[in-house]
This record gives C-alpha cells, structure tokens and sequence, in this order.
C-alpha cells in the first residue's frame, strides 16, 4: 500500500452510511483507507454488499463520506470543481440507464462533455478521442447502432469507450466484465492493461472473479464489511485462508501453466 | 361597484346657471340638464360610469356601441344613423339589423371595431364589455364611454351623456323628462297600495337560483313598481333555497318564461322545498313575458317598469 | 480482439448537418410563412398589397405613397403584429419549456407548468382581475381599465415564479432536489393552489368571463406594452437555454452520470428549472395558460429530430412560434374565441396519437 506525496487518490479513513428506511443507519464503509499512485493499475474485490460501489462512489466525489477524504492530486475531491475533476476522473457504473434515441457514438461523444470547448460542435481533437475511445473499448462496429438495440455484452463495451473519451488520469470500473463472455472480458482487460501500461492511466477496477483479477491486477485490495483486509500483490493476498474468511468458501489451491496460483472451486 | 360621478359636476352648474326651460314641465328632484341646442360643445371631456375622464375631439358622426341597451339609447336620441357597428344581440329598433356586427357571440371583434373607423364607442360596464377590451380601444385612442346604470336615476344621466357626447342634448332632456313622467305615475299609482314580497326569478340553473341582488337596478325597479323584492347575493346574483324560503315571497315573478316555455307557474309550484311559499299556496305565480326589456338598462325599461307594476298589481292597472 | 483500421469514422456523433439543416430549415420557412399569414389574414380583410406596404413603411421606413386607410393601419401595424409577435415568441417559449422539463424530470408527460408555474399564476391573474371588483379602492377612476390590465399581468408573472421557488425550497432536502420529489410537490402544490382559483371562481361573479378567457388562454390582449415586458425575459431565457444542450443532454443519462461527467447537477437543475420557469411565466403573464404546445411541440419534434437538444431545443423553438401563431390565426377566423381552446382541440388528438405510436413502439422493442 503505498501512501505518499506521489499518490494520484488517496482514501483515508472513509466513513460512509446510509439511512435505513425505518430508521437507524446503515454503515457500509467503516474507515477505508485506500491509495493509488499514478500508473497503479488496482483491482477491488469483496463480498456483495461490502461497500466496493460505494467506495468507487465517494472516490469519484459523487458520495460525500460522513467521515474521512479523498484526496485528489494532492486536494480533496469535494473540493475540486465538478467540470475539472471530470476532466481527470472517468467512472464505468455498474448500470446506466441509457435515453433512447442515441447512437452508440452520440453516447460516446457525451463521454468528450468534460473537454468540450466549442459552444455548438465538437472539435477535431473530440472527434480524435471519440474514435480512439471506440477503439480502444472494440465497440467500432457498434458505433452507428441505436444504443437502446445493442446486447448486454455490447453495452458495456459502449459504457467502456464513454469513460474512455473522457481520456482521463484515473479510470474507475465498477464490474466492468459483467455481461461479457470470456474472450470479451480478458479482451477487456487486456485493452484496459495496455492503456495503462501506454498511457499511464490509473485504474481502479471492482471485480468479482477472483482469478480473473488476479490474473490482471498487480495489486489486489480486498473490502469486507466496511473495510480494506487486504492489500497487496495478489500472489500474495489471494490465499485460501483469506477466501474462506472472507468470501466463506473453501478452495483448492493449483497452479496455471505459467506458474501462477489459481484458486479452484470444488463441486457443488 | 366601480365609483362614478351622476353627472359632470361642472355641466350641472353650468346648467343651473342658464335659464333656458326645461320643455316638459316635470317635478323631478334634480334640475333637468339644459343645454342650448347649437353650443360649440367640442372638444368635450366627460366623466363616464367606470370614472374615466374621456375626450372627445369633435362631433361624433360614427358610432360604435357594444350594447343593446346603448343601441337604444343612440336610436331613441335620434342618431341611429349614425351607427356604424352594433352586436349581433341587438334586436331594437329594425333598423340596426343592417348596421354591421362588431360584437359576435358577446365576443368584441377589436379588427372590426377598427375597420369601422368609430369616433365614438359605447361600452357596457361591469365586465359586460371586458375591460380588456374597453383598455385596448382607449388605448389605440378611440373615446371609449362605459355606461352603467344601476338605477333610473342613473339612466337618466346616462341618456343625458350619451346626449351631451352626440350633440342631442335636446332630445336627451325631452327623452328624460317624458320617461321620469311615466315612471312617476307607476309609483304614483301603487303609493298607497300593499308592497308584497316579490321574488323575480331570473333563472335556476343547475339547482341555482338566480335573482335581482341586493342593491341592483332589478330590485330598485321592482320597489318602484310596488313590491318589496327579495334579494340575492350583489356579486352572484344567486340566492339559496333556504334563504328564500325564509323570506317567503308573496308573489313569485317568472322572468325566465320568457325564454324557456317549460318555466310555468305550475311547473314552479311543484318544485321540491317550494310548496310552502305564500306565494305557491295562495296561486300567486305569474309569468312575465317583458323580462328582455326589464333587465336591458335603455329607454325601454320603463316599458318594463309598468310591466313590472302590471305584474305586481294587476288590481291597479285595468 | 479485433483491430480495426480507421482513417475516417462510418459513424456521426451528432445529428448529421442534413437533417440539422432540413429540421431547422423547415421550421424557419414554417415560421415566416406562419408570421406572413397571420397578419395578413384576419376578421378584417386588408389587401396583401396593403398590408406589405404598411409592414414597409412601418417597419423599414420606406417611403411609400399612402394608399391605406387608418383603419387598416392600425389594424396591422397595432392588432395583428403585436399579436403575431406574441404568439411566436409564447409559442416558442412553451415549446422550449417543455423541452427542458421533458428532459429535466426525466418525464414524457411533463409541460412548463408541471411544477406549479400555472396554478400560481393563474391564482396571480384571478386575484388580479377580482380586486379592483372587490376592493373599489383599487379601482382608480380614469386608470381603471389600464392599471387592471397591468396588475393582472404582474400579479400572473409574480404568481408563477413565486410557486416555482415555494416547489422548489419545499422539495430541497439535503441540499439535493431528487427529481420525483419535484413532481410529486409541484403536484401537491398546483392542486392546493388551484382550490384557491376555484373558490375565487366562485365568487368572481361577473368576472368570471374574463377569469375563463384568461385560463383558456388568449392572445387578444396582445399590445406593443406587453411584448416590450415578456420579449427581454423570453429572449434571455431562449439564450441561456440553447447553450444549455450538453448539459441537458448529459442529465438525460442520470444525476450521478452527469456529475461523473462533469455537471454541477443540483445547480445545474435549479438553473434550468429557473430559466424554463422565467420564459413559462413571462408567457402566461402575457397570454394566460395555453396549453399542449409546450407538451406536444417537444414529442413530435424528437421524432423528427432525435433527443440530442442541440437540434430539439432550436427546433422547439421555431415550430413552437410558427405553430402558435398558425392556431391564432384560426382563433382568430373562428370568432375570437381563446387560442387555448384551438391547441387543446388540435393537441389532444396529435397526443393520443404519440400515445398509441410509443405503446406500439414499445410493444415492439419488448416482443
């Protein structure tokens, strides 16, 4: 965990709840603390209901904390101006109620909004960014489609090229692999390490395949109940103990083919 | 109510200052308005019943008027040829049936108002003329006088300003004096007759009663004539079942026969509630078949008036 | 993974600039035809040779000869122009209006006056119209008819933006305006206030003819004065709303999707809010409530245009001006009866209409 001047987004001590209907409160994140320095690519992984959205939430500055900061570039993102941090910080929800009538690219473009100069058109760097982002999500075919007549998989790769032609510092993926089949997960991925690796983005990914995040990530948080348990390589926080305590499921421990640990599940 | 002057203060000096003779020699209460026939009487500035000081540049030979009863008044002055726009409404005299309509289904026509180049115009108080419409026409600077007479006396000064406006102040003072003649002899002949209690019934609409209000030209026409009106609420005009009940008329006066031929006195006397009136047990129902005259505020509410009187005591009048 | 070899994108990111042109086009020729005829056409009939030569001689001081009465002058140049005026710039207001609360509350069903805008001002109105019946002293003799024109107008446009804030403060909690909240309180509201128009209906006795005509909704009362007051507020709000689309368009996705893309959301609700509000009530104060233009104008327009307010937002603006002028026209013909009158007959069919498309279409999509 690496906490220091060079951080992009530090988290510290968050504190977040909710108000339940019948009264009382429920406390989702009890003293987080969470830093990433530029070009970390990170995955966050939890149980259901252990606060990963929520984090991803108060990171991105949409959800004030009862307590603790978030800290970007050195400031505190309720702090920034809405319009400055979106130029810099780029969220993948995990579901977006799309409005009818737009093309997959028009929905696209709306990803350029942070950057936007002009008052009436785009630019010619907005349309730049717009077919690198369609690129780089493999969501060029899509383009010119109504959004609301594209599959569940195709979807995400559109919410993808939108956070995308915000070319932002820090990605926030919020279970970016849902409703994609394996090749389009690890293509995913894989884009999403390149752009890392190329461009120094900063990512923060929550998943829910374990391997798969291990598999990508070379650093793993885990989040249960309220707060960080783990926080490391995942060679070495994603063990067998740490799997039954957390996740309350026993596995086997194997080996991949290039030497990696892999957690097996064993029939159910 | 809208506050208005009787009648511009400093003409009634100046016609109390003139000796010319009023040429009917009624007793009337105040002195008739003289005027000499051919006074250079322009530009005028007159006082009309919203209050309004309004001016008139020159002898009006165009006239507009967007109420029957206006109508009236111009004809009966003698100047109906000089009517250029009337209402659809208008029905007196035959003559106005050529004059074109500026007022179609009670709705003020402001495009045909202007093609017709009025220097005068004649509106209706009380929002019968929307006042709308009253501001658009003064403001596009045509001389607009809203008359609103709530009582004979009120009339009187509005005959003798329409006369004073159209330079027919003569036969406005002839008109005046030969109408407060024949009301004098209505009231003079029920003076010392019993005064029952009158309800005139202007229409029941969806179990609302509709009657004179308290304080209106009905009611004050109704007292001339003899009868001791029941009345309603000023601003609705309606009056509640119960109330009337309470009041139990003496005689019931169908204004709305007049109209509507399913309205008769034993269609009445079988309402629910209605039984026991005065009126319905001892038969006293009676239809009144002048309704549109008495409730035109013109010249022809006298003839209404003696309707009214006829209605009331049949017994006076052979 | 495929890689995909660009040098120029198959695709558009904005409506393309042919239907822009067509849409937009269509409706500026629309606007000038309706603006020719309307003040050509009237009760009245004056020469369309006239009528250019007052429009000329008034407007551009060209110095033509005089070969028109008076009359028609005024009758162009004071009636109809004004009135023509008006309703585009009423129409346009609606559609605009309309367009922007459509997008705002997130709702095919809202009209600029959802959240209270013409309960409050017609309660305005109505207490404009009755007080110098019921408190004399308010009626000032020669003034009478002039203050009671401008006290409704005021009363009205004070009424509507009055409620607006009253909605808005009741349905703020946390700071935040969630957007069912508005709905349902600018609901709640309307239909406290609208008991109060009703009571006051009761009692208006007399007036309640002009009470009628003002809520139907009418362009007669149209004059030079009254343009001189809503034009300024009306352009203003046109401006600001139609450099607003990117952040209309981004609400469209959600509150927090646009906060993520950079939209100060609550503020940016609150200004819409208001600025919508400002044409609506500028509108009404002049014209009374009018209605299905700001409904309908925005429907029938995304049809044509698609939702992105680059091209909705003008486009309202152009066919909402063009078709209120052209349904003024026919109150006009039909004897001068409330222009509300001729938007709700022909609005009501053309909703049922997209209400009928959008469940066939929806059928459709979900089969």
């Amino acid at each position: 965990m690496t906490v220091g001047t060079d951080a992009l987004v530090a988290a510290h001590d968050l504190v977040v709840g909710f108000p339940l209907p019948g009264g009382g409160r429920r406390e989702v994140l009890r003293g987080v603390d969470l830093s990433l320095a530029r070009g970390e690519l990170v995955a966050l992984l939890g149980t259901n209901g252990s606060g990963k959205t929520t984090l991803l939430r108060t990171v991105a500055g949409t959800l004030a904390p009862d307590a603790g900061t978030v800290l970007f570039d050195g400031r505190s993102v309720r702090d920034w101006r809405r319009g400055a941090l979106a130029q810099r910080v780029a969220v993948l929800p995990q579901q977006l109620e799309l409005p009818l009538g737009f093309s997959v690219a028009e929905l696209v473009a709306m990803g350029r909004a942070p950057h936007a100069r002009r008052l009436f058109a785009s630019s010619a760097a907005d349309e730049r960014a717009i077919a690198r982002a369609l690129l780089d999500a493999d969501a060029l075919d899509l383009a010119d489609r109504p959004a609301e007549e594209i599959s569940g998989g195709e979807r995400q790769r559109l919410l993808v090229a939108m956070a995308l032609a915000q070319e932002p510092d820090l990605l926030l993926l919020d279970e970016p692999t849902l409703h994609l089949d394996l090749a389009h997960q690890l293509g995913l991925l894989g884009a999403i390490r390149r752009l890392r690796d190329q461009r120094g983005l900063t990512v923060l990914a929550v998943l829910h395949d374990l391997n798969l995040a291990a598999a990508f990530a070379p650093r793993v948080a885990i989040l249960d109940e309220g707060r960080i348990v783990a926080d490391g390589p995942p060679s070495e926080v994603l063990s067998v103990d740490l799997v039954r305590r957390v996740f309350g499921v026993p596995v086997d421990e194997a080996r991949t083919s290039d030497g990696r640990r892999h957690l097996a599940l064993r029939e159910v | 109510m809208l506050p208005r002057l009787r009648a511009p203060l400093h003409l009634l000096a100046l016609g109390l200052a003139l000796t010319a003779c009023a040429p009917a020699a009624s007793p009337s209460a105040t002195p008739a308005e003289t005027l000499p026939a051919s006074a250079a009487a322009y530009p005028a500035t007159l006082i009309d019943d919203a209050g309004r000081s309004v001016n008139l540049p020159g002898l009006p030979e165009r006239i507009v008027s967007l109420a029957p009863s206006n109508t009236e008044i111009v004809c009966s002055l003698g100047a109906c040829d000089r009517l250029v726009g009337v209402t659809d409404f208008d029905d007196y005299p035959a003559e106005v049936s050529d004059v074109a309509k500026v007022v179609i289904g009670a709705q003020v026509d402001v495009e045909k108002v202007v093609a017709a180049d009025p220097q005068l115009i004649l509106a209706a108080g009380n929002e019968l003329t929307p006042s709308t419409v009253i501001a658009r026409l003064s403001g596009l600077g045509y001389p607009v006088l809203v008359l609103y007479p709530e009582s004979l006396d009120e009339l009187y000064a509005d005959i003798e300003l329409v006369g004073r406006a159209i330079d027919a102040s003569a036969e406005a003072t002839d008109l005046v004096a030969g109408l407060r003649t024949r009301a004098r002899a209505v009231s003079d002949a029920v003076a010392s007759a019993q005064q029952p209690r009158t309800f005139y019934e202007v229409g029941v609409f969806e179990g609302t009663i509709y009657t004179a209000g308290a304080d209106s030209f009905l009611a004050s026409l109704i007292s001339i004539a003899g009868g001791d009106p029941i009345t309603g609420d000023p601003l609705s005009t309606s009056i509640q079942l119960e109330d009337l009940v309470a009041a139990d008329p003496e005689l019931i006066l169908l204004g709305d026969a007049a109209y509507d031929p399913s309205i008769t006195p034993a269609s009445v006397a079988a309402r629910a509630g209605w039984e026991g009136m005065t009126a319905v047990t001892e038969g006293r129902i009676v239809v009144v078949p002048d309704d549109p005259v008495i409730t035109r505020p013109g010249p022809r509410i006298i003839d209404g008036l003696e309707a009214l009187a006829r209605a009331i005591h049949p017994e006076l009048f052979s | 993974m495929r890689a995909a070899a660009t040098t120029s994108p198959r695709y558009v990111t904005r409506p393309s600039l042919t239907r822009a042109g067509l849409v937009l086009g269509g409706g500026g020729v629309l606007l000038l035809v309706a603006m020719l005829a309307a003040v050509a056409v009237g009760s009245v009939g004056v020469g369309v040779g006239d009528t250019a030569a007052i429009l000329g001689r008034r407007l551009l001081a060209l110095p033509l000869p005089e070969t028109w009465s008076p009359a028609a002058e005024t009758i162009i140049f004071e009636l109809r122009l004004p009135r023509v005026l008006t309703a585009m710039l009423v129409g346009g207001g609606l559609a605009m209006a309309g367009t922007v609360f459509q997008a705002l509350l997130r709702n095919p069903m809202a009209d600029p006056y959802i959240i209270g805008t013409a309960a409050g001002a017609s309660l305005g109105a109505i207490i404009g119209i009755l007080a110098p019946v019921l408190l004399p002293a308010l009626a000032l003799g020669a003034g009478t008819a002039w203050l009671g024109l401008g006290m409704v107008q005021a009363f009205a446009f004070a009424g509507g933006i009055a409620t607006v804030l009253l909605v808005y403060a009741v349905a703020r909690g946390n700071g935040r305006v969630p957007v069912v909240t508005l709905l349902l309180t600018g609901y709640a509201v309307s239909s406290v206030l609208a008991a109060g128009v009703a009571l006051l209906m009761f009692m208006s006795g007399r007036a309640l003819g002009a009470i009628f005509g003002w809520l139907m909704g009418s362009l007669a009362g149209a004059t030079w004065p009254s343009l001189a007051f809503a034009a300024p507020l009306l352009a203003t709000s046109f401006a600001l709303l139609l450099l607003r689309w990117r952040r209309l368009n981004l609400i469209l996705l959600g509150d927090e999707p646009a906060a993520h893309l950079g939209v100060e959301v609550e503020r940016e609700k609150l200004v819409l809010t208001m600025l919508a509000t400002l044409a609506t009530s500028a509108a009404v104060a002049i014209s009374g409530t009018i209605g299905f233009v700001g409904l309908v104008v925005p429907h029938l327009l995304r049809l044509a245009t698609g939702p992105d307010h680059r091209l909705l937002l003008p486009a309202g603006l152009l066919y909402g001006a063009a078709l209120l002028a052209l349904a003024d026209l026919g109150a006009r013909l039909a004897g001068g009866i409330p222009v509300g009158i001729v938007t709700a007959l022909l609005g009501a069919p053309f909703f049922i209409w997209l209400l009928r498309r959008s469940r066939d279409l929806s059928r459709a999509a979900t089969s």
